[in-house]
């Protein structure tokens, strides 16, 4: 079962940047692959056992249930129930927390799932870069463009 | 009386006691710019806080035993002559921290347990490490302790992490 962790340091306070990510429907607001999202039967976006439905850029359809929201820990966790990707049984973690020293925010983003035999590498290199990297940078753009505005 | 009655009295005298006032709790994180391992270790030996913490004069394990055996106990001075005694309640190679407990030391406090974590900054083979403390004192010292080990203790053992590994 490939697990895949990626972490960084977004130069921001640590309350700035779970106002943004503890919204399970925002991610259409800031992450680059996603192109529009909605939470399954008007449910908010904060009920766990909540679903996102979501488009991705390239018209793929996806759905995912909230599994666990803690705005005392700042993390989330998630699995997907559907995606034309071969990922089964995938359920991510994400948590932040605050760097005192500078008033930054450490941000942890891991997943584990099952792939097609032979396929591990790929998709896990797919998911890591793709969609971790890619939304750090893409938090990075949008929070930065908000304290511009 | 009826069970239920019992049980609601007797969480009300605790929750009256000592118990309805959290305990203080000490936070402190930061960003050191080297790989994990590294990092980790120097943090793992617990007779090794004089090698990187500049406040430590000096350490030993009572009793000869290893450092890496949990339940050991250290009894080092700082540099101002101050002796501690602290005991390792756990330790994992694996998740990256130490747990300890302070048994003897000069300070105002009670039931202190403290724990160091290291965890990998995957974007820059960076560590993010965080100490974190809980222990218990009269509530008029709690601020005065909590500040006072959260920069003379903790962020200066960063700082002087950082300047030591810095590549």
């Amino acid at each position: 079962m490939p697990k895949v962790v990626r972490s960084t340091v977004i130069d921001q306070p640590v309350d700035a940047v779970w106002a943004v990510l503890r919204d399970f429907n925002g991610h259409d607001q800031w992450h680059p692959a996603v192109a529009d999202s909605h939470i399954e039967r008007g449910l908010p976006s904060d009920r766990i056992g909540c679903v996102r439905r979501f488009h991705l850029r390239d018209g793929s359809e996806l759905r995912e249930l909230l599994l666990t929201l803690s705005d005392a820990d700042m993390a989330f966790s998630y699995c997907l129930l559907e995606t034309p990707v071969p990922l089964f049984n995938y359920v991510a973690h994400v948590r932040l927390a605050p760097v005192t020293d500078g008033d930054r925010t450490f941000w942890h983003w891991e997943s584990r799932f099952d792939t097609p035999a032979g396929r591990e590498r790929e998709l896990a290199e797919m998911v890591g870069r793709d969609i971790y990297e890619g939304g750090f940078a893409a938090i990075r753009a949008h929070l930065a463009q908000g304290m511009a505005a | 009386m009826c069970r239920a009655g019992r049980l609601a009295l007797l969480s009300k005298v605790d929750s009256s006691d000592r118990i309805a006032r959290p305990m203080p709790r000490i936070y402190v994180s930061s960003v050191i710019e080297a790989p994990p391992a590294r990092v980790w270790e120097r943090l793992r030996d617990f007779n090794g806080l004089p090698r990187w913490h500049p406040r430590i004069r000096d350490s030993r394990i009572e009793n000869g035993e290893p450092a890496d055996r949990v339940g050991c106990v250290r009894d080092f001075h700082l540099q101002n002559g101050d002796r501690l005694r602290e005991k390792l309640l756990g330790l994992s190679d694996y998740d990256m921290f130490c747990t300890y407990s302070i048994l003897e030391s000069p300070m105002p406090l009670s039931d202190y347990v403290a724990t160091l974590r290291l965890t990998p900054v995957t974007d820059g083979d960076r560590t993010f490490i965080e100490w974190t403390a809980e222990f218990d004192c009269a509530p008029e010292m709690a601020e005065q302790l909590v500040v006072g080990i959260g920069q003379d203790v903790f962020q200066a053992g960063f700082d002087a992490l950082k300047r030591q590994l810095a590549s």
